[in-house]
């Protein structure tokens, strides 16, 4: 049971700052996404669009290779921060936030790029900043695209697994839910010993997606 | 007419099915740590016989728990004692057919360019080892003895946060390797298997765990167990000992209670 509640924490530890640095990073750039146009942007968006279609253990492996001790950019946080992201609940973040940035990214652009455009416009001919137009008028008529992206991601966050055993490894008493799982099944323990573990992980995601439910409910009754 | 042909319809089929007859697929389950052994082994044995062996490598735990759930395999070659035990205890393993195949020793490693200069296992306590990768002890028989060693050294609270399991011996080797973590604890084998990009430090005290002894013994939910012990016992066979010998495994029983590695 302790095993069980350290998972858990870790596990909600992880998702919930993944969560955090995915809106930081998506929101802004589904912005720009969907009022700019500029060469190359199609690929961009595929690019960043990838990961929700491509094998975790792929994503993983470049991971991996980026953030190594030996790695493209792992060389340089090793050298000046001395900071390892492999076996590192922060390596499992990264993992988890280029996973779940895509289930953010997607509904947060189409919810900017349907947003009557007049009022940012008249926003901006009555004197406001562009920051405070995105903060004061977009931001808040995309929310409801913004919210459930939110807890998509967290919810993907929660249950990812391939790219995250690449790089946070099964280390003692710092396995997240998932990992636990493949970890006891792999060691020959009974199955059904496993089923606090899938029962808190379902259980989790299954609320997160019925707070989508809700939301979406509650806010389109508003509107009406 | 009717006595001439049918001797002669027999011949044919007898022809034809010969060479099905006499050559046959088994699948072997082995522990991953004498994998390039098995490979070896397999050719010299498929040249000899015929017959192909079609191996799945792994942590001995994990293919236990294959074995148990009903994977189609025919034989099983084990890092461990413990895994066999269980095998035979459950009754999925034909009685009698097991066997010793090959002997290993412990080591501990560091990776090629570690600036740390290790010396010694009680080294690993020190605050500058960051991480310590091992076999995950509930599946891997590597890491169960390299569990068994620090215990004894009385190492094992020390450096317990700093452990990193893998998920075979081979993924320990890889992230020394790599040098994600400063030191692992793999066998004898796989350090000489990898050759110089990781660096032995130091053996484990054989009598720091139990003996690392590799046993075999043959399915009993397989339908081709003779074939499975043809292959088998060819690794008993001079053949297959002189390969298992070129690659580092102990293969004759040590007169001496001792079984410490033949570390090249």
């Amino acid at each position: 049971m302790n095993d069980l509640l350290r998972s858990l924490a870790l596990s909600l530890k992880i998702s919930i700052v993944a969560t955090i640095v995915t809106a930081a990073l998506a929101i802004p750039l589904a912005f720009v996404l969907a009022r700019r146009r500029f060469w190359g942007k199609s690929l961009i968006e595929a690019l960043l669009t990838l990961p929700l279609v491509l094998p975790p253990t792929v994503v993983g492996y470049f991971l991996v290779i980026l953030l190594g001790v030996h790695g493209w950019i792992g060389r340089w946080l090793n050298e000046w921060f001395d900071l390892h992201l492999i076996f590192d609940w922060r390596g499992a973040v990264v993992a988890a936030v280029v996973v779940s940035f895509p289930l953010l990214f997607l509904p947060a652009k189409s919810a900017f790029a349907s947003i009557d455009r007049e009022l940012e416009d008249i926003a901006t001919v009555m004197g406001a900043s562009p920051l405070r137009i995105f903060w004061h008028v977009s931001l808040p008529m995309a929310r409801r695209g913004i919210v459930s992206g939110l807890l998509l991601a967290f919810a993907r966050a929660l249950g990812e697994f391939g790219a995250t055993v690449m790089i946070l490894g099964d280390l003692s008493g710092h396995q997240t839910l998932p990992i636990s799982i493949y970890a006891d099944y792999t060691s020959g323990r009974s199955l059904e010993s496993a089923w606090p573990t899938w029962l808190a992980i379902a259980s989790l995601s299954l609320i997160s997606l019925l707070v989508i439910l809700a939301y979406n409910r509650s806010a389109a009754l508003f509107q009406e | 007419m009717r006595f001439t042909l049918l001797p002669a319809c027999l011949c044919l089929l007898a022809l034809i099915g010969a060479p099905f007859a006499r050559s046959e697929t088994i699948s072997i389950a082995a522990a991953i740590s004498i994998k390039e052994a098995l490979l070896e082994a397999e050719i010299a044995y498929a040249k000899e016989t015929g017959d192909e062996v079609e191996f799945s490598f792994g942590a001995s735990g994990v293919l236990l728990t294959q074995i148990k759930n009903g994977a189609p395999i025919d034989g099983f070659i084990s890092a461990a004692s413990e895994q066999v035990d269980e095998l035979e205890k459950s009754k999925l393993a034909v009685a009698g057919s097991r066997r010793v195949v090959a002997m290993n020793g412990l080591v501990l490693i560091v990776p090629a360019g570690s600036k740390l200069k290790l010396t010694s296992i009680k080294d690993l306590t020190r605050d500058d080892v960051k991480k310590i990768a091992i076999g995950q002890p509930k599946s891997v028989p590597a890491g169960q003895y390299a569990m068994q060693t620090l215990a004894s050294l009385k190492l094992d609270q020390a450096i317990a946060g700093k452990i990193v399991n893998g998920a075979n011996v081979r993924q320990v080797l890889d992230y020394v390797q790599r040098g994600e973590v400063d030191a692992g604890f793999v066998y004898a084998t796989d350090a000489q298997q990898i050759g110089d990009r990781v660096k032995v430090i130091a053996n484990a005290p054989a009598d720091s765990h139990e003996p690392i002894v590799y046993s075999r013994v043959i399915v009993a939910a397989s339908k081709k167990q003779a074939a499975a012990d043809r292959f088998l016992s060819f690794l008993g066979s001079p053949a297959g000992k002189q390969i298992l010998e070129k690659r580092g495994f102990i293969t004759e029983a040590p007169a001496k209670t001792t079984t410490q590695p033949a570390s090249k």
